[in-house]
């Protein structure tokens, strides 16, 4: 990409309008998230090329990580800009494929895209830590650059499972 | 016979026993693995009852599975299932025996036509329904009376196994043969009912675990193709779905019976933080500790087994020897290890011979990686 292009997409990007509903707004206040995270996770998204997109091209899903958490944000274009629908974070770290490498032929495909790759990701089990205690999930994966996301309808399993090892070893 | 006929649970047992079960899970270091020989009417026997008081009285029935544990000294679970489950839902009828669990005597599902007009219970309709009043009631027991050992499950089996609880296995095996895509249709049925089902305890309990498996789709009936088809493929669709429903976070797959032709393909079967692996046979012996080790140690917790018959039939000795060699091949697990008997303790197994399975636990199953 030519100098102009990168600084045309950058201002672009940090330009971007990012709306949250009033009821978005509550689920990240539940979820103790802040919009302003939220917005970053998206411009760093839209910037890097790095996230999911469902297949019919209406949602976007990107993360951000750091040592004690993943925050998501799942999010589609709406008038130029983009709208918040969702957002959610869990602390257990999603370290590489359970048994050492993913089974991309039994696995399910997903109804995202990695955009990066611009491959189909797939439904995997994959290794998460928390407490010093290693299990799986299962998760989204890009089976090219083995990037993983947790769909948001596996935040009740994970957060469960959080939940009683921070009972057990916390 | 009412809970005030029963011994106070010793606490300090409970909780070192408590201590000794999450390990597997929780990597939370303590002395020994733990024996769970998924008890059930074994309990009824100790106490001079019978199969049929066991399954016609589940809040008793809870309750001597829980004074069982503490009398054995191992998982402190309070449970109460039989194998048929869901099929009276569906208009089954079933018969329960003097000496044996619950068994289905006329099936709702009897011709190939039957199956298209067949319609799954919602999970308000399931909740309603002869299961679950039951599978409630000893659950409730448990919440009630043994708190701390109150660990809800949903029995499910696998999707081949709740639709031979709707049409004959009979009938069943042979539409696999001549009409493979009604069995199809059957077992996406099934697979829904596993969905719903789930939904109806984790909104009345919240966390807690499926059982599922392959008990029906084994090597000795089954291909493995048709195992793949009929069986593992749709219940791998089924769990995500349970779990994106909001059940778990607990798997159980209970692979009973011989899978030497199809125990692999479940490595990649979807998993949670807290899913176990048992398989039961290897062939005709029963499935070596090791093996299962080598296969899913790196991937869930892994239950050893003893087998069942030698449970019921062998000497305390044999029984001893059994769990000893698949404890010392399988104690030290990478994420967990737990040993007990290849399906639910018969009945009448001499008390001798679980309590030979606890000896050898004590004696074998020291950990050595904490």
């Amino acid at each position: 990409m030519d100098i102009k292009k990168l600084i045309s997409k950058i201002s672009k990007v940090y330009s971007m309008d990012i709306k949250i509903s009033e009821e978005v707004a509550n689920l990240l206040k539940d979820n103790g998230l802040k919009a302003e995270e939220m917005e970053k996770v998206i411009k760093d998204a839209e910037e890097s090329g790095k996230k999911l997109e469902s297949k019919d091209g209406s949602k976007c899903l990107a993360k951000a990580e750091d040592d004690n958490l993943t925050c998501y944000a799942l999010y589609s274009a709406s008038n130029g800009g983009f709208s918040l629908d969702s957002g959610y974070a869990h602390k257990m770290k999603m370290v590489g494929p359970t048994g050492g490498e993913f089974n991309v032929e039994a696995a399910d495909e997903a109804d995202w895209i990695c955009k990066k790759c611009n491959e189909n990701a797939i439904e995997a089990n994959v290794d998460m830590t928390y407490l010093g205690v290693t299990r799986p999930g299962n998760a989204i994966v890009c089976p090219k650059c083995g990037d993983m996301y947790l769909g948001e309808d596996m935040v009740p399993t994970i957060k469960g499972a959080e939940g009683i090892l921070e009972e057990k070893r916390g | 016979m009412p809970a005030e006929d029963f011994a106070p649970i010793n606490s300090e047992w409970l909780e070192k026993a408590g201590n000794l079960w999450t390990t597997p899970f929780v990597d939370k270091p303590s002395e020994r693995v733990i024996v769970d020989p998924i008890l059930l009417s074994h309990a009824a026997a100790l106490f001079k009852k019978t199969p049929k008081y066991f399954w016609e009285n589940p809040d008793e029935a809870a309750r001597m599975v829980c004074q069982a544990c503490e009398l054995y000294d191992i998982t402190p679970v309070g449970h109460y299932l039989w194998a048929d489950y869901w099929g009276q839902d569906y208009g089954a009828e079933i018969k329960i025996q003097e000496t044996s669990p619950p068994a289905i005597t006329k099936y709702p599902i009897k011709e190939p036509e039957d199956i298209d007009k067949f319609e799954v219970k919602s999970p308000e309709e399931l909740k309603e329904g002869p299961t679950f009043k039951d599978h409630f009631k000893a659950l409730d027991t448990v919440l009630e009376e043994y708190p701390q050992m109150f660990a809800p499950i949903t029995q499910l089996a696998g999707p081949m196994e709740v639709a031979t609880n709707w049409a004959g296995i009979e009938d069943v095996f042979m539409w696999m043969i001549t009409e493979p895509e009604i069995v199809d249709k059957l077992i996406v049925k099934a697979t829904e009912h596993m969905v719903n089902a789930c939904k109806v305890t984790a909104e009345k309990y919240g966390a807690n675990v499926m059982i599922t498996g392959s008990v029906v789709a084994s090597g000795d009936l089954l291909e493995r193709e048709q195992i793949k088809r009929f069986s593992y493929e749709p219940q791998c669709k089924a769990v995500k779905n349970v779990l994106k429903a909001g059940a778990g976070p607990g798997i159980y797959y209970h692979l009973c019976g011989n899978h030497t032709n199809s125990f692999d393909m479940w490595k990649d079967a979807p998993m949670s933080p807290f899913t176990v692996v048992q398989v039961g046979n290897d062939g005709k012996n029963v499935f070596p500790s090791s093996k299962l080790v080598e296969h899913f140690g790196d991937r869930c917790t892994c239950f050893g087994v003893v087998d069942t018959k030698l449970i019921d039939r062998g000497t305390p000795r044999q029984v001893y020897d059994q769990t000893a060699e698949q404890l010392q091949a399988g104690k030290d697990s990478p994420r967990g290890f737990i040993i007990g008997s290849s399906c639910e303790c018969p009945t009448y197994a001499p008390p001798a011979n679980v309590h030979a399975m606890v000896k050898a636990a004590k004696d074998y199953g020291k950990y050595e990686k904490f």
